[in-house]
């Protein structure tokens, strides 16, 4: 079994025992094995989980799943390292500098949304609150992913990367819909989960395998949370569905972002960096690609964010055209 | 001429979904990202691929004839996107016999 697979059962089993202790009510839930609230928008308005209910369950969460990279970089067998893994790892580290002001953007952004809705919806803005909380952990965990990667890559005699590409890669994205900026997030997160469940396949040493498989795990739990915040806002009715199915396109099309840098002409955004825009195989020729299971994973997220089903990029641009109307 | 109506309902459609007049659209090789900085309704390029993907539904409801566009760079000129629209719309109105 893949990582990826491994990890949506697990994320499975998670959603289907928050689903389960969350209808017992907020005081019960606390006992339940810490979960992902996966119907958030109820929990709020018809279950009366309040916002220190719903940062406990996160704060369980975040803590059931702590792990050290001090540790796990201690059992890396650096001199059994191959090229390809060094290159793995190089990309990976890279990638993960773009994580952080992600996060930043995110929790200024919800910070914003929940005052806006403030007065119009409480529910939405209780859902921008939880979202803006919840992305300190998400920062927290990611922080793992920057610092394993890269400070492998450089024990390993890997190019450094130099205090201006770190700051490059920094540079905090641009606001946008808060429903096409988790959209964006939670296929962000897809993309990197197979991608390391791939690289956990090629690599040959144990401790480095067992690194690949840890992010990916994290990165599966983040696509959950994402898609969890995603769907309230479409369930709350303030957020419309065609938003999700855009960024959806968006990544899926022909020459889309999924393609990354194997695409002929890339965007100057000048605003920001894209990791998927900048991942380099150098002389190794390995790419970890497996579209259809992204596909597969981006179908999946977009049925449980508005309830609709698609099964292929094709329906999904047809399913889009169908909501933008004329 | 089928051809010449097409393109001025794909300009108006599109200066309309945009929110910009027609002259700020087309003139002067503007190009796609100084549309989206200069559309009031547009944020980035999902606003930009939203109004296309509207201006193709129009096409079909109007002219039933599906046009569906490729990805297109920024620095794509809106002259060469009109163009693309038109290549696009001429061989799926030909396939369709």
């Amino acid at each position: 079994m893949s990582i990826v697979e491994a990890t949506s059962a697990e994320a499975t089993n998670a959603e289907a025992t928050s689903a389960g202790a969350a209808s017992g009510g907020a005081r019960n839930a606390a006992t339940a094995p810490p979960a992902i609230i996966t119907d958030l928008y109820d929990a709020v308005t018809e279950r009366g989980m309040s916002l220190v209910d719903v940062t406990w369950e996160q704060q369980r969460l975040h803590e059931s799943r702590r792990w050290s990279v001090v540790e796990l970089l201690a059992d890396v067998d650096l001199d059994a390292l191959t090229p390809i893994d060094r290159n793995l790892v190089w990309n990976a580290g890279r990638a993960e500098l773009t994580t952080k002001p992600g996060a930043d953007r995110l929790e200024r952004q919800a910070e914003a949304e929940c005052r806006r809705w403030q007065g119009t919806n409480p529910a939405v803005a209780s859902i921008m609150e939880a979202c803006g909380t919840w992305s300190r952990y998400w920062n927290e965990e990611e922080a793992h992913h920057e610092t394993v990667f890269n400070r492998l890559a450089d024990l390993s005699g890997m190019e450094p990367i130099s205090d201006e590409t770190f700051i490059a890669f920094r540079q905090v994205f641009p606001d946008d819909d808060m429903l096409r900026t988790l959209m964006l997030l939670a296929i962000s997160e897809i993309t990197a989960a197979v991608n390391y469940g791939q690289c956990q396949q090629v690599v040959q040493d144990p401790g480095l395998r067992r690194i690949f498989k840890q992010v990916a795990a994290d990165e599966i739990q983040h696509r959950n949370y994402f898609i969890s915040f995603a769907k309230a806002l479409v369930d709350s009715g303030e957020y419309h569905a065609k938003d999700a199915f855009a960024v959806a396109h968006l990544f899926l099309r022909e020459d889309g972002e999924l393609q990354g840098s194997a695409r002929e002409q890339k965007e100057d955004r000048g605003t920001h960096v894209n990791w998927w825009d900048h991942l380099d195989t150098a002389e190794t020729d390995y790419r970890p690609e497996a579209l259809e299971k992204k596909e597969q994973l981006i179908c999946g997220a977009l049925k449980k964010i508005t309830g609709i089903e698609v099964h292929s990029r094709d329906e999904v641009e047809d399913t889009w055209l169908d909501l933008v109307g004329s | 001429m089928v051809t010449q109506g097409v393109e001025a309902y794909i300009r108006q459609k599109f200066a309309e979904y945009a929110g910009l007049t027609d002259e700020q659209l087309f003139s002067d090789d503007v190009t796609l990202a100084a549309v989206i900085g200069r559309s009031p309704k547009m944020t980035n390029s999902i606003d930009l691929m939203e109004a296309f993907a509207r201006t193709a539904n129009a096409l079909r409801k109007d002219y039933g004839v599906r046009v569906r566009l490729p990805a297109l760079p920024l620095d794509t000129s809106t002259a060469a996107v009109l163009k693309v629209f038109l290549e696009e719309f001429e061989r799926q109105q030909e396939a369709a016999g």
